[in-house]
């Protein structure tokens, strides 16, 4: 463990810039939004702006990515194919908790399956994640509920414990500690890991009681929709409360969901383009001749909650596909956000 | 990190010629094709059963399940045109190229059901993706019991692989029973629904496996017809085709249930099929 004075961020940052595009959180300077986007001025990087509008997964799987293009001649009978190789080493630095467990989760997904998709490990391998302890939730968050925060205990290269006048740096990984070093941190003091407890303690206590319940609920939730005790009255219900909008899918730190088109431009190859897509979507399931499979919305609705609560799912990412961030719960206009979900359920069986 | 563990072209689809094109039935063409790449052409596996998905170059990629065997069975593609892809893969001609990755997939599984008698049941199309089954139950002729092909269709027109059904006729206890839904003038098979043919064959229960795909209506009744007559669940086999974009179980287009049909299926016993819970 390291100290880093509060005034030597900029050092940091300006030694992961040498080799990465940076990524952080900034506040946008009309709406004052969190967004993670790309730092096209480093000094802007606000490791205090809340929880980011869009989590940092759009980092590493891009909202709209080309992934190969080709180009055939009819005439020639000539075939130009080539993966799209525009992945640049990034370093991610302000990376939340639960954002980070969403990345967990992804990876895993993504590379830890039968098949192993190219396009995210190329993004994966070349990313630096500096994560950043919350000292205390926003009015969205219950990490706490889905053991993914506040606090960071794995899946960084360094992680920031804001503890006044410094950060304690914590090194994840050899990038992590090889970075430390580079840099010539100080050592951090005896004392350091019991400051760091007592401030991550500290911010667990000022959660919302309400979703400090929530907790024992969440895993109930998990119990009664794997095994498929959540009535369809509920199901129908949540359905018809949604908008199809899939804000929901987007907002969301787990969500991978995609869609692949191929994009010839008036000139120049064709791409291959995949985008983000979400199972509220009512194209999602269609096939070719119009037979879609999987038609109330009710049924695609339910799909979301089995992704992120049901066991099966679960054994994918190793944990529940939640991780409390909140968002989904920010932006459906259709007020069926994942903690809502979990009231309906838990309605259900006690009635209030 | 990991790298994908099977022998599949993952990512970049592999460059291939369309080296003759067939009319089957109506909107339905056979393309057989053969890699560029000499190594890959010597190389390229697939299990009976697997899908691979096809690119058309400028207009997309789809998933087709694959109709041929692995073993001595030239390749190709049964494609029927549905939409702006397909439409597209119509449009090729020999000496064209596609793009294929793959395979991917379960495929059937031939070890376990060795010794039964195999009853391939089909509709219309359907008998595309199992095609192979028969292929290699001919092949390996001693592996199983009686051999029989239920098939049907609305007209003789839309009968596929009628010449293939004749030749594989020559191979000894091989039986064929062929039906359309109405009488025309010249038809010498069976007339009615595939699933009278189940009686008329006399398609034993013991110690058998069947294969059924088509369309949801005549899936249905064969079901209930080889159920009904104590045909356990687990030893009716079916394979389904859904909308996919990856093939490799990321895009997650096409979940079924708890599955997904790209990584779990595309074959599935009647058993899973019944605990999925969705519209097949
Ligand atoms: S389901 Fe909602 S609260 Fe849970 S991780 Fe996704 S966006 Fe966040
Ligand atoms: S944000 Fe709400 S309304 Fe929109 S797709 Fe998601 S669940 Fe439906």
């Amino acid at each position: 463990m390291h100290i880093l004075p509060k005034s030597g961020l900029p050092r940091l940052v300006e030694a992961l810039g040498e080799q990465h595009e940076l990524y952080g959180p900034i506040l946008h300077e009309v709406s004052g939004d969190a967004l993670f986007e790309k730092l096209a001025d480093p000094a802007a990087l606000r490791l205090d702006a809340p929880i980011p509008y869009i989590p940092p997964k759009a980092a590493v799987f891009p909202h709209f990515e080309e992934i190969l293009h080709y180009a055939y001649d009819r005439d020639s009978k000539k075939v130009d194919i080539a993966r799209t190789d525009l992945v640049r080493p990034k370093a991610l630095i302000g990376v939340r908790s639960c954002d980070l467990t969403g990345l967990a989760c992804l990876d895993r997904f993504y590379l830890g399956q039968e098949f192993v998709d190219e396009v995210y490990r190329d993004h994966r391998r070349r990313t630096f994640i500096v994560a950043n302890t919350c000292l205390g939730p926003f009015p969205q968050c219950f990490c706490v509920c889905t053991d993914s925060g506040p606090y960071a205990v794995e899946g960084y290269d360094l992680n920031l414990t804001d503890l006044g006048d410094h950060y304690l740096v914590e090194s994840g990984s050899e990038k992590g500690a090889a970075l430390a070093a580079r840099l010539g941190l100080a050592p951090a003091g005896a004392d350091a890991a019991g400051r760091r407890d007592a401030a991550v303690n500290a911010s667990i206590a000022s959660f919302d009681p309400a979703a400090r319940e929530n907790k024992a609920w969440i895993s109930r939730a998990v119990n009664r929709l794997t095994t498929g005790f959540v009535k369809n009255e509920t199901w129908e219900y949540i359905g018809h409360q949604c908008f199809e909008c899939g804000a929901c899918s987007y907002v969301c730190p787990t969500c991978s969901c995609f869609n692949i088109e191929d994009v010839t431009p008036a000139e120049g190859p064709t791409g291959r383009i995949r985008t983000w897509d979400s199972c509220s979507f009512e194209g999602y399931s269609r096939m070719a001749g119009e037979h879609n499979p999987r038609r109330p919305i009710e049924d695609r609705r339910n799909k979301r909650f089995f992704c992120k609560l049901s066991y099966s799912q679960s054994k994918k990412y190793l944990r529940p596909g939640c991780v409390g961030c909140g968002r989904c719960a920010r932006v459906c206009p259709g007020d069926i956000g994942l903690p809502n979900v979990v009231q309906y359920i838990r309605r259900e069986t006690t009635g209030r | 990190m990991a790298e994908s563990p099977l022998n599949a072209i993952v990512t970049v689809p592999a460059v291939a010629e369309i080296t003759e094109i067939k009319d089957e039935i109506e909107e339905v063409r056979t393309f057989y094709f053969s890699f560029d790449h000499p190594e890959l052409e010597r190389s390229f596996r697939a299990r009976s059963g697997q899908f691979i998905m096809c690119t058309v170059f400028g207009a997309g990629e789809f998933a087709v399940s694959l109709p041929f065997s692995p073993e001595n069975d030239r390749r190709h593609l049964s494609v029927r045109r549905v939409g702006k892809v397909t439409d597209g893969l119509h449009a090729l001609r020999p000496g064209d190229k596609i793009g294929i990755r793959g395979p991917f997939g379960n495929g059937f599984p031939f070890d376990a059901i060795k010794g039964r008698n195999m009853v391939v049941i089909a509709g219309g199309i359907g008998l595309i993706p199992l095609r192979s089954t028969l292929v290699h139950a001919l092949q390996h002729r001693a592996d199983f019991g009686r051999i029989i092909l239920l098939y049907g269709a609305r007209s003789s027109r839309d009968l596929m692989y009628l010449s293939q059904i004749e030749d594989w006729r020559k191979t000894e206890g091989f039986e064929a029973f062929l039906t359309i839904d109405r009488a025309e003038p010249g038809w010498a098979g069976e007339v009615g629904f595939v699933h009278t043919l189940i009686e008329k064959a006399k398609v034993p229960v013991e110690n058998t496996v069947a294969f059924v795909c088509g369309p949801p209506i005549m899936f249905n009744a064969n079901i209930k017809e080889l159920t009904g007559r104590g045909l356990k669940d687990e030893f009716i086999f079916s394979t389904l085709e859904r909308h996919m974009k990856c093939g490799i179980g990321k895009c997650q287009h096409c979940a079924i249930g708890r599955t997904l049909v790209c990584t779990d299926g595309p074959v599935y016993t009647y058993k899973q099929l019944k605990t999925l819970g969705e519209q097949i």
